[in-house]
């Protein structure tokens, strides 16, 4: 049959049957008799949906709508327990899609933000775990000259100034930028001006922009604040400009000209990060091409910072991307995640539902076969019932909604903390036009099961028998058998993932760390490098600092070091043993550099396993030892002792003494195998240039609560230094928390997600074999007057769950299988094809649905023959 | 039943008034899509404006193609014929020119 014509054969399904046959005759006529194609075919859907809409006038639909919310009340129990249960899977897919919606949909809060491109660097052969490579100097000078695809270009670096406010030091984050910062963005000051050329420059009187909170919190909205001076750090700055609201690019409180010599920039430490605007008609493989053929020039131009060998080694080559997925590197995979699981809930919840309706349209047969023999059409019906669940669905939407917007709440609460403040998380026009979406959906789904289930029945037998039968219909047993199949296998695939999660995460609480979190405190301060410009000074700031600390009653031990580990902090470079340097153009293995002073060591209990630990004597003459981490010996003196050796920065003159060899510690992530470490003195500066750490995490272990101490450990900083503030104090259990928080929030989720799923499967099933047996009770009745003995019935009725019970986890096992792959990237510690999981999970759920089966074959087995036989 | 008469309505009834008879020959008057012009019908059909009838089979046949429905205009859709040209025409005048309906010669 040609193709116009099986379209009118398609469409004639909406057309009424009493009129189907003459209008497939004209159809088919007017298409023979003007040789019309498809192009005139199109318009019979139009037709058929007229003839089938026509009798749907407002009023008519007014009147079902009201009859069906009527419905409803007059059965609130039924309501009730659908409405909750679809509330519960609408609102959980409500909320996750909150923040998938901002998350990964929604663009970055500024203008044309689709141009926003992040210009930086990727170097796969480096082997770190950072989003971007970023800039130097030189190579921020090179780009900003030469590159024509983008139309503005910016770099910023994180920095943090003490800020002295009713004479209480504060610490605040400060972006220093480039003056095309705000260009690039697309956002100018509200109040005053952005950064004007050469303010990013030496020799420019110091000037900073404030964000919108530190000026409401602290200036008290005074807009006279532009133009006025504030002291931060020793420097005098200007305040030029105020943000607008809700302006905020990297949650920093203000923002300060980033100063580059264009004469002499600084080059071989790339730590500013790019961000640009495309030009118009760039595209983003457009800007990467360019910026792939400007690093080629630069490196030939640059032989000393980027030699061939390095590039080729490193694998550094252009990567220009989208904004965004900067700022989503890691949620990505486990936000799908989230919301696949969440709408298996739904689907379980939907489940149920149907079973609930199915059980509904069983008792209203006649009803349906009196309105079919007053002249109700199959459609008329299906619209009835449709009318009913979609305002059910609805109603449990809007519910759904409600305990969304507590779900995000909860959710925000929990989150780790590296949700980036940006992505504006929220219930907003899409979410709600989701939700409404799911809502329809749902109500359709399962609005239509027990119109298919039924459908096919006798009108007239059901009027005769009017619900009276003894055994249901062979169509409406397999319908509810195979929604209790479906929710066993769906909450088996839940439980699966989450177990293996669970699984994962238990693996990363026994992770030994290198070093023992527990009755330890943290916090951190920052020395103004105006001040606190000359070796001798910063040395014995720590020192007394270390002093005061230790005298403090009940005090174990402290030390200090630059970045704790699995905190952020990173500083990093290639080094190598003097004795055999790698050679030209090797990259010796990247090395994290932190600086201690003595006490970090046993204050983490970081066991000395070569040599010994450094001691202020290594501090105070600062060109002496080092303490390195094992498997950095290892690397460098796979069979012989490391103490007394000599290493140095790749390429450098000066070199260190190996004094001790330290345990191994995890420093980047819980789940990373540790990095190789040297423990610098506080004092690492060269000869040539001397210098030292600024900013230390100091740890401090006592018995008992470590956030005890906090106020005494407050009184010795202040002591020593009155203007500084103590950031961030907590123990260092939270420190390792927070690294698992991810892990741990999806944990928490996908427990949550299963445990509704248990709930929700375990009263389907119930609901199921128990409807199974109430409408086999006359059976069983008579069974059982015939001799039938109790035994027999429980196991036939335990049997036909059971069967369906196996059916469920055979069909949930293989598409957990399936599914596992998806969660691979997430897991720690665990396969993911766990047998363990896999087993165990299902043996729970057969347990469970062995428990819901049980119930009521116990009641089959109770039956009264006669009471059976004289029922309904 | 009323139908409230829309330039669709309108330019359906008028082409059928002019002589066309078949929906197919009606869609190609008004140069409407079939998707529109059928529900247009059914429309003015149920107003009882217009009525149907298959055609002879026999004579259909006899010319190798199968019967079609034909439509035309009741004594009401002639009653109504002036109220919808005027109507035609005043949203012309409002909206600018649209494809003409032409008559077919006898």
């Amino acid at each position: 049959m040609a193709l116009p014509h099986l379209w009118i054969r398609v469409t004639s399904a909406l057309v009424p049957r009493s009129d189907r046959g003459d209008w497939i005759e004209e159809w088919d006529a007017e298409l023979a008799a003007t040789g019309g194609g498809m192009r005139n075919a199109w318009g019979s859907l139009g037709d058929a949906w007229y003839l089938r809409t026509e009798g749907w006038t407002m009023d008519a639909m007014w009147r079902e709508l009201k009859a069906a919310v009527k419905g409803h009340l007059r059965k609130p129990f039924f309501t009730a327990l659908a409405g909750v249960t679809l509330a519960i899977g609408i609102g959980a897919n409500t909320a996750i899609f909150s923040v998938v919606d901002s998350v990964l949909i929604n663009p970055l809060p500024f203008p044309d933000a689709s141009r926003l491109v992040s210009y930086n660097h990727e170097a796969p052969g480096l082997g770190v775990k950072v989003p971007v490579i970023p800039h130097s100097q030189a190579m921020y000078l090179h780009y900003l000259e030469n590159a024509r695809a983008i139309q503005s270009f910016a770099v910023f670096g994180d920095d943090a100034v003490n800020l002295i406010t009713d004479g209480e030091p504060r610490q605040l984050s400060a972006s220093q930028v480039t003056q095309e910062y705000f260009r690039v963005l697309g956002v100018q000051p509200f109040l005053g001006r952005a950064f004007v050329e050469g303010e990013d420059r030496p020799g420019a009187e110091p000037v900073a922009i404030l964000g919108y909170p530190l000026w409401e919190e602290t200036f008290g909205e005074d807009p006279s604040v532009v133009g006025s001076v504030v002291e931060m750090d020793g420097v005098r700055r200007r305040v030029v400009g105020v943000m607008p609201q809700g302006f905020q690019f990297s949650d920093e409180d203000l923002w300060i000209p980033l100063e580059i010599d264009t004469g002499a920039p600084d080059t071989g430490s790339l730590q500013y990060i790019g961000i640009a605007r495309l030009a118009d008609g760039a595209t983003i493989e457009t800007a990467n091409a360019e910026m792939e053929d400007l690093l080629l020039r630069f490196a030939e131009a640059n032989p000393d910072e980027l030699g061939p060998e390095i590039m080729e080694q490193t694998g550094m080559a252009a990567d220009v991307k989208p904004l965004k997925d900067v700022f989503v590197q890691d949620a990505r995979q486990a936000l799908w995640v989230l919301l696949g699981t969440v709408g298996f809930v739904l689907l379980i919840a939907c489940a149920n539902v149907a079973n609930l309706f199915l059980v509904r349209a069983e008792s209203r047969q006649r009803e349906q076969a009196l309105r079919a023999a007053l002249g109700a059409r199959r459609g008329d019906v299906l619209r009835q019932y449709l009318t009913e669940s979609v305002t059910l669905a609805l109603g449990g939407g809007l519910l759904g909604l409600g305990l969304a917007v507590f779900g995000v709440r909860g959710l925000l609460a929990l989150a780790p903390t590296s949700l980036p403040g940006i992505l504006k998380i929220g219930i907003d026009g899409s979410v709600l036009a989701f939700t409404a979406l799911i809502s329809v959906a749902a109500g359709l789904a399962f609005g239509v099961f027990p119109v298919f289930a039924y459908g096919r029945r006798d009108i007239s037998n059901a009027l005769k028998e009017g619900g009276r039968s003894s055994t249901t219909g062979r169509e409406t047993h397999r319908a509810r058998s195979t929604l209790a199949v479906v929710q066993i296998a769906l909450a088996l695939m839940l439980l699966v993932g989450s177990g293996l999660m669970l699984r994962s995460f238990v693996a990363l609480r026994n992770v030994d760390p290198g070093f023992e979190p527990a009755g330890l405190m943290t916090f951190r301060f920052a020395l103004p490098a105006a001040e606190y410009d000359d070796p001798a000074r910063i040395l014995a700031f720590h020192r007394e600092l270390s002093d005061r600390l230790a005298a403090v009653p009940g005090v174990q031990r402290v030390g200090m070091i630059s970045g704790l580990p699995l905190t952020e902090s990173k500083t990093a470079g290639p080094m190598e043993p003097v004795e055999k340097p790698f050679p030209e153009g090797e990259l010796g293995p990247i090395v994290e550099r932190r600086s201690i002073t003595p006490g970090y060591l046993e204050a983490m209990q970081i066991p000395i396993l070569q040599g010994r630990a450094l001691t202020w004597e290594d501090q105070a003459d600062q060109f002496r030892g080092i303490v390195i981490s094992e498997n950095l010996a290892r690397a460098f003196w796979p069979d012989e002792s490391a103490v007394g050796r000599r290493i140095r920065g790749q390429g450098n003159e000066f070199s260190w003494e190996v004094v001790g060899v330290a345990g191994d510690v995890r420093f980047d992530d819980v789940e990373d195998e540790p990095l190789t470490v040297a423990y610098f003195p506080v004092l690492r500066g060269t000869p040539e240039e001397p210098g030292g750490s600024l900013s230390m995490d100091v740890v401090v272990r006592v018995p008992g609560d470590p956030l005890g101490s906090i106020p005494q450990a407050r009184e010795a900083l202040r002591a020593v230094d009155p203007r500084l503030p103590m950031i961030n104090p907590r123990t260092v259990e939270a420190v390792v928390k927070e690294s698992m928080a991810s892990t741990s929030f999806t944990v928490l989720l996908l427990g949550i997600a299963a445990g509704i799923a248990l709930l929700l499967g375990t009263v389907g099933i119930y609901g199921v074999i128990s409807f199974i047996v109430s409408r086999r009770t006359q059976e069983i009745g008579v069974r059982m007057a015939l001799g039938a003995p109790a035994q027999t019935v429980l196991r036939s009725v335990v049997g036909q769950g059971l069967v369906l019970t196996a059916l469920g986890l055979a069909v949930g096992l293989a598409g957990a299988w399936a599914l596992s792959r998806a969660l691979a990237s997430l897991l720690y510690g665990v396969s993911a094809t766990d047998p363990l999981t896999f087993g165990g999970t299902a043996l729970l759920l057969g347990l469970v649905a062995l428990a819901a089966t049980w119930v009521p074959a116990r009641r089959a087995s109770r039956v009264d023959p006669v009471e059976a036989l004289r029922a309904e | 039943m009323s139908v409230r008469m829309t330039q669709i309505t309108a330019l359906v009834l008028q082409s059928i008034a002019a002589g066309f008879r078949y929906g197919f020959d009606v869609m190609e008057a008004c140069q409407l899509p079939s998707g529109t012009v059928y529900p247009a019908l059914r429309r003015l059909e149920k107003a009882g404006l217009l009525k149907s009838r298959w055609e002879d089979a026999a004579s259909a046949h006899a010319h190798g193609r199968p019967r079609r429905r034909t439509y035309a205009l009741t004594d009401e859709g002639w009653r109504v014929l002036p109220e919808a040209q005027s109507r035609l025409q005043e949203i012309r005048r409002l909206l600018g020119d649209f494809p003409p309906v032409e008559t077919r010669e006898a």
